[in-house]
């Protein structure tokens, strides 16, 4: 295969995951982010998301361009067409909303339990706002966040609060509840939202990965056109 | 691939914001909203006449529950007209009403006057008010207090 059919299917490649995969990805985290499911009668219950995820959003956001996940320049630019910035800008409002969604999905919906969360995520957030990142770092850093997040609300908090666990469960929620005086309730949800949220951080942190992808794609090939073109340049003037 | 990508983006951003807005329980009511939102939304005949069967035998539970059935997106003005009528039937009483009862007929009854574009009249013999109007007016003073309760005359007025 030619190095131009090469360059043409990466190129061709990186248009479909970037204008194609990558909004219905981080779209269905958006909708599935604020999904719970009723413990009584497995109704469907959305739950929008909050204003601290917005503003948790945003720092990610901001850390993500820091850490070089997300190269501006490549995405919108003069360089591009009005398209295909106003593809890379639907794209990246998106991942916004994506990014609130995987925040929410993880974030106890209310009492203390949601402020201490809210707390620790913006505080990590915010602390890697002055930290040197790269992508790959970057990108382990919030697995282990989202991953510990999940473990502690859907694991932890949701085995203390269901309401057929076992008695000594029971004893433990109830003691919880009474030392804080009630401030750390958590409503009960079928354990489908486990799944969901499971499954909606899964396909965030792939959809967060698959950036990752085309950026290095992306810069490997414009090192590849800088490399020809020197060498091109050096002939010209041998 | 870019136009077809932000089409198709546009789209499922609608469908979400749609279904957020909309909070369906089950996916049968997701679909029946988009039969709403799409206008091809028709109610059950078969069942609002079996409801309507249960009504005139004056089993006004049953006949909610067809009804129910019949327009599980409660968006027939004429259905929620019959349930708020099932509602007054079930809780008028000769010596006091069922507030409870009165109150969720008001409700239904403010839905079907929502709902319907023009007037609502419905020409059934089988009862006694036609129109929503009059059916919200008696639904309201059914449910508002006052010295007219305490009449022993009272016990002489005709259900509608």
């Amino acid at each position: 295969m030619s190095e131009q059919l090469i360059a043409a299917n990466r190129s061709r490649n990186v248009a479909l995951l970037r204008y194609l995969v990558l909004p219905i990805v981080f779209l269905t985290v958006v909708l599935l982010g604020g999904l719970r499911v009723n413990s009584d009668g497995g109704a469907f219950i959305f739950i929008p998301p909050p204003l601290v995820t917005l503003v948790l959003a945003a720092l990610l956001l901001l850390l993500s361009v820091r850490g070089g996940l997300i190269e501006t320049r490549a995405w919108v630019g003069y360089q591009h067409s009005p398209l295909a910035n106003s593809t890379s800008i639907s794209t990246l409002i998106a991942l916004f909303f994506a990014s609130a969604q995987a925040f929410n999905s993880v974030l106890p919906e209310r009492g203390l339990l949601h402020w201490l969360f809210s707390f620790f995520f913006l505080w990590t957030l915010w602390n890697n706002q002055f930290s040197s990142f790269d992508a790959r770092r970057l990108m382990r850093s919030l697995i282990v966040l989202f991953g510990t997040a999940f473990v502690l609300k859907h694991m932890l908090v949701a085995s203390l609060y269901e309401p057929d666990g076992g008695w000594l469960k029971r004893i433990a929620g109830t003691l919880v509840q009474g030392i804080s005086l009630g401030t750390l309730d958590a409503p009960t949800f079928s354990p489908a939202t486990g799944y969901i949220s499971f499954f909606t951080l899964a396909l965030y942190i792939s959809g967060l990965l698959l950036i990752m992808l085309t950026e290095q794609t992306e810069t490997s090939q414009q090192l590849a056109l800088s490399s020809t073109s020197e060498t091109e340049n050096r002939e010209l003037t041998n | 691939m870019q136009i077809l990508g932000l089409v198709l983006s546009l789209a499922y951003a609608v469908l979400i914001v749609w279904i957020y807005a909309t909070e369906p329980r089950t996916f049968r009511e997701a679909a029946t909203g988009a039969l709403v939102a799409a206008g091809t939304y028709q109610v059950n005949q078969e069942k609002f006449d079996a409801g309507l069967a249960l009504f005139r035998r004056e089993q006004f539970r049953a006949a909610r529950d067809e009804w129910q059935r019949a327009d599980p997106a409660q968006n027939d003005a004429l259905t929620q007209f019959y349930v708020a009528y099932s509602f007054y039937r079930e809780g008028w009483g000769r010596v006091y009403n069922d507030d409870d009862l009165f109150r969720q007929g008001l409700e239904k009854v403010n839905r079907a006057l929502t709902l319907a574009s023009q007037p609502l009249n419905i020409s059934d013999p089988d009862l006694a008010m036609h129109s929503a109007a009059e059916l919200k007016a008696e639904l309201e003073a059914g449910t508002e207090r006052n010295w007219g309760d305490v009449n022993p005359l009272k016990v002489m007025k005709k259900r509608k």
